[in-house]
């Protein structure tokens, strides 16, 4: 494997805080949304709730992870570790590719853990093949988010980009019906999640569950969102080097 | 040692590094010309200088001088306005990729979240011919700190981390900015100890410096850089011979007419005390003494490097700096 993936995956595995977020905190929404209000749905509404609520978590836990884990690199740039790693023979590309592969690899454990939570503690029932179209889908779908959590680290600063990773992801979170189905909305807030990501990367999830194809809506909506952000980055980068001296 | 590289040139470890036909070799660092601007400021100015390999060199000037700029340029890490850079024969980014340099940079850092250990591994696979890790361990004095976070590192400790990491692939040339920047006097005499040992070795090693003391001892070839241009090169006997011979000093105020005393290259003010450099020590004597003026507790002294460096940046004369007098000089 790659030495500096490697590294990465080892620094990734020590930081508590990722766990925390990206994988327990869904894992317990997951439970604890279902417990309460899937338990007011009679009969087969609990079933549909269980299922809504855990791919609408699956995707939270990803977005979180994908966003989170591309912050690295400002704090890396902050440091002057990224200085450091460029007077290496280490290319730069590597760098930069090693942090999508990490990024796209941390949204797994959160995919994962959270449809185990829905099949084992919530008593999810779906095929076998949807299961695992379900975590390939959102996970091939999480790259959007790992994206855009790249273009955050590379134009702001390691504490400018916390505060705006934390904002980004609770406001795609709440508007576009992670955390409240978007069928309880007002119309008019049903109009922002429409406009939003987080919501074509949920809905792709809920065509999986449903026994269909991915509708081509969402997959355009989240293919040109992560391709304005990888533009975005590599404009951002020619500007502001991985290497210049932050602040 | 490495013993595992074609390169051999490069990596000469006895005596000064020639090609097998005789030829010189190629210089570990070729500077023609360059010129930095940030914006509307000259950083670097029309720079040029040539380190052959083996040989350790010396940037001394005040903070702002254009040596951090010259020595990231040297790295590519700051666009280039003009002239060229090569690192043995080669453009910066090439020889990077080469594993030709290692650099102890002023913003450098190390990664949180991981062990030193870890951090030095991967730096050493980065290169073509790493440094045996032991040697290296022994070298640079980071023992029993392999296994340690890079977050619970002391400052000096950091340093030397920071050094194994730009020693890591056995790199030809060295760059050092301020390396001893937060190094206390212990630990800035095993640094330059070390240095010493990897110029015996072979190794070309460039670094940039305020402190007169670190040039004086380690460097066997100093060049003074004020206002992103070489005002003064050659070994530290030269630059002091070049910069105006003695100094005199005496207690008092320093007057405007001190800047037109013969000879004076340099006035300051050294806590009550008056300290001129002059390259015709009589001639000024006199002058103070024609003057008039009282010379309370008169000293006059052969100028030490801080005062020929000061001479060279700090000219007396308001007008622009005339070239200074001797061959040692630009």
């Amino acid at each position: 494997m790659n030495a500096l993936l490697l590294f990465q995956l080892r620094r990734v595995g020590r930081n508590r805080q990722y766990l925390l977020f990206t994988v327990l905190l869904p894992a317990l929404f997951t439970v604890f949304f279902t417990k309460v209000f899937g338990g007011a749905a009679a009969g087969g509404g609990y079933q549909e709730y269980a299922t809504g609520s855990m791919v609408s978590m699956m995707a939270y836990g990803a977005m979180g992870a994908a966003l989170g884990a591309t912050i690295r690199l400002a704090f890396d740039r902050a440091s002057g570790w990224l200085r450091q790693l460029r007077i290496t023979p280490v290319p730069q590309g590597q760098v930069v590719a090693v942090e999508v592969a990490v990024g796209a690899l941390l949204t797994l454990p959160s995919l994962v853990v959270v449809a185990a939570v829905g099949r084992f503690v919530n008593g999810v029932e779906l095929p076998l093949g949807t299961w695992l179209a379900l975590v390939a889908v959102l996970w091939v779908g999480s790259t959007a988010f790992v994206a855009l959590g790249l273009l955050i680290g590379l134009a702001l600063d390691e504490k400018a980009a916390g505060g705006a990773i934390g904002f980004v992801s609770v406001v795609l979170a709440m508007l576009g019906g992670l955390w409240v189905p978007v069928q309880l909305f007002p119309d008019a807030l049903q109009t922002v999640a429409r406009a939003l990501p987080s919501y074509w990367y949920a809905e792709l999830g809920r065509d999986v569950v449903a026994g269909s194809a991915p509708a081509p809506t969402g997959v355009l909506v989240l293919a040109g969102f992560a391709a304005v952000s990888a533009i975005l980055g590599v404009l951002v980068a020619t500007r502001r080097p991985l290497h210049a001296v932050s602040g | 040692m490495s013993g595992r590289t074609d390169d051999v040139s490069h990596y000469c470890r006895d005596g000064r590094p020639t090609s097998l036909d005789g030829m010189p070799a190629t210089p570990a660092l070729e500077i023609d010309a360059l010129t930095v601007s940030y914006g509307a400021t000259v950083a670097v100015d029309q720079l040029s200088l040539t380190v052959p390999a083996g040989r350790t060199v010396a940037l001394l000037g005040a903070n702002g001088a254009g040596k951090s700029t010259t020595l990231n340029a040297v790295l590519g890490l700051v666009p280039v306005s003009g002239g060229s850079v090569r690192v043995l024969g080669r453009r910066p980014l090439q020889a990077i990729r080469a594993g030709a340099v290692g650099a102890m940079l002023q913003h450098g850092g190390l990664p949180s979240e991981a062990r030193v250990g870890e951090v030095i591994d991967l730096v050493r696979r980065s290169y073509p011919a790493a440094w045996p890790l032991d040697d290296l361990v022994a070298t640079v004095g980071i023992d029993g700190l392999l296994g340690r976070p890079v977050d619970a590192l002391s400052g000096g400790q950091r340093q030397r981390v920071l050094l194994a990491v730009a020693l890591a692939g056995e790199p030809p040339l060295l760059l050092l900015d301020e390396p001893t920047a937060a190094m206390d006097v212990e630990g800035r005499r095993a640094f330059w100890a070390t240095m010493r040992d990897l110029a015996g070795r072979g190794h070309t090693v460039v670094f940039a410096t305020h402190h007169l003391a670190e040039a004086d001892a380690v460097a066997d070839r100093v060049v003074v850089v004020d206002g992103g241009r070489v005002v003064a090169d050659g070994t530290t006997a030269e630059v002091k011979r070049g910069a105006g011979g003695r100094t005199i000093s005496f207690t008092g105020v320093a007057q405007p007419r001190d800047d037109t005393l013969p000879g004076v290259t340099a006035v300051r003010v050294q806590g009550d005390r008056v300290v001129l450099t002059t390259n015709e020590p009589e001639a000024t004597l006199r002058g103070l003494l024609a003057g008039g003026r009282l010379l309370p507790e008169l000293e006059v002294r052969g100028a030490s490097l801080e005062d020929a460096v000061l001479s060279l940046t700090h000219p007396a004369d308001p007008a622009p700096a005339a070239p200074a007098p001797t061959g040692a000089l630009r």
